[in-house]
């Protein structure tokens, strides 16, 4: 351990440096009375604690800085979100199309088409089940076809296109 | 006539045993606190500042350490010196400060006081084609701390308690709440640490 000590000889001279680093002079004559009154004050404050006191978005920035991990994974959540924006967002564009093609077969039929677009849009409990449209086009919107019922009653309605 | 009034206070001056003022704080005596303050406030003041290297946190640090102190002191049971159980609160409150502000470091350092401008070691330090003294040490102040925070928090308190403060190892595993051998490891890596950092500095001492 002695040589050790020794090859860190240097190093411990230039540490001595440290112990000429002094706070403003007069500090330390005011330090126990600020303590003393902080005491009397019922002052419990930490600087810990003025963390977790802060706005949560200046928390969310700390928890940020030190956990690189969390701002990544917020990242990729927050592409994630905007990237199934963008394809949700582009698929009204296809839905009519699909809805042509579901009208086409039922005059091909003879029969009553379903509208199954109008079937899968949620209605209140307190209106009329009975739904009909002769906007197809409109009723097309994907929003929502995912919290429609299957036991709503449906009014047929046939469906004339224009140039059919 | 009035009688004379007898002080059975002691003198300001006289010493007053630790464990008195303990005892009496612990009964919410603020003036025996405030003596027991006033007697670690600058070992408890340098150790902080000397982790954080930066003084308004040492100072926000100090304050709330020893305020904590107070407020825990029933729980202090005696098994060790109040000055150990002082700075192992201290030491645990600024650890997990620095976890805290991680990657957020900003220095604020003292002053380098006027007789470091003639000690014959720090004068060894500063190349003698140093135009200017002072500004010689100013820098290599601003480089000792900058390798001191890129130690991490318990490497960087072993070597600020040891090769500053001057505590034993024994002293800083009680502190620490560890055993000596983890003490000697931990300054031993640290100070190699220190060495590559400051190797410049090193060279011609």
């Amino acid at each position: 351990m002695n040589e050790n000590e020794n090859n860190f000889e240097s190093l411990r001279r230039l540490l001595a440096l440290k112990r000429h680093e002094t706070p403003p002079p007069g500090y330390f004559e005011n330090f126990s009375r600020e303590v003393t009154a902080r005491i009397r004050a019922g002052e419990g404050g930490s600087t810990e604690r003025r963390v977790l006191e802060a706005p949560w978005f200046f928390r969310v920035f700390l928890a940020f800085e030190s956990k690189p991990a969390f701002a990544g994974g917020f990242a990729f959540a927050l592409c994630l979100l905007l990237l199934v924006g963008i394809v949700y967002a582009e698929r009204p564009d296809v839905a009519p199309q699909e809805l042509l093609q579901t009208a086409q077969t039922s005059q091909a039929d003879s029969q009553l088409a379903v509208a199954t677009p109008v079937n899968l849009i949620p209605q209140p409990a307190d209106q009329p089940a009975f739904l009909s449209s002769t906007n197809p086009v409109f009723n097309a919107q994907p929003a929502g076809s995912w919290l429609a019922s299957q036991d709503e009653v449906v009014q047929p309605v046939n469906f004339t296109l224009p140039g059919n | 006539m009035a009688e004379p009034v007898s002080r059975s206070e002691p003198e300001p001056s006289a010493p007053v045993d630790e464990d008195e003022l303990v005892h009496a704080a612990r009964r919410g005596d603020l003036a025996a606190y405030d003596e027991l303050v006033k007697r670690y406030q600058q070992r408890i003041y340098a150790t902080l500042y000397h982790m954080t290297s930066n003084h308004e946190d040492a100072n926000d640090l100090a304050q709330e350490s020893f305020i904590k102190a107070f407020q825990a002191l029933k729980s202090f049971k005696g098994g060790s010196s109040f000055y150990t159980w002082l700075y192992r609160i201290a030491v645990n409150k600024t650890i997990n400060f620095l976890k805290q502000r991680k990657n957020r470091t900003h220095m604020s350092l003292n002053d380098i006081d006027f007789n470091a401008e003639h000690d014959p070691d720090m004068m060894a330090l500063i190349s003698e084609q140093t135009p200017r003294r002072a500004a010689g040490l100013t820098e290599l102040q601003e480089k000792l701390n900058a390798a001191l925070l890129k130690l991490s928090e318990h490497h960087r308190l072993v070597v600020v308690l040891h090769d500053v403060q001057g505590l034993s190892h024994e002293e800083i595993a009680k502190v620490m709440e560890c055993n000596v051998g983890t003490v000697r490891s931990r300054l031993f890596y640290a100070r190699q640490q220190m060495q590559g950092f400051l190797a410049d500095y090193l060279k011609s001492t």
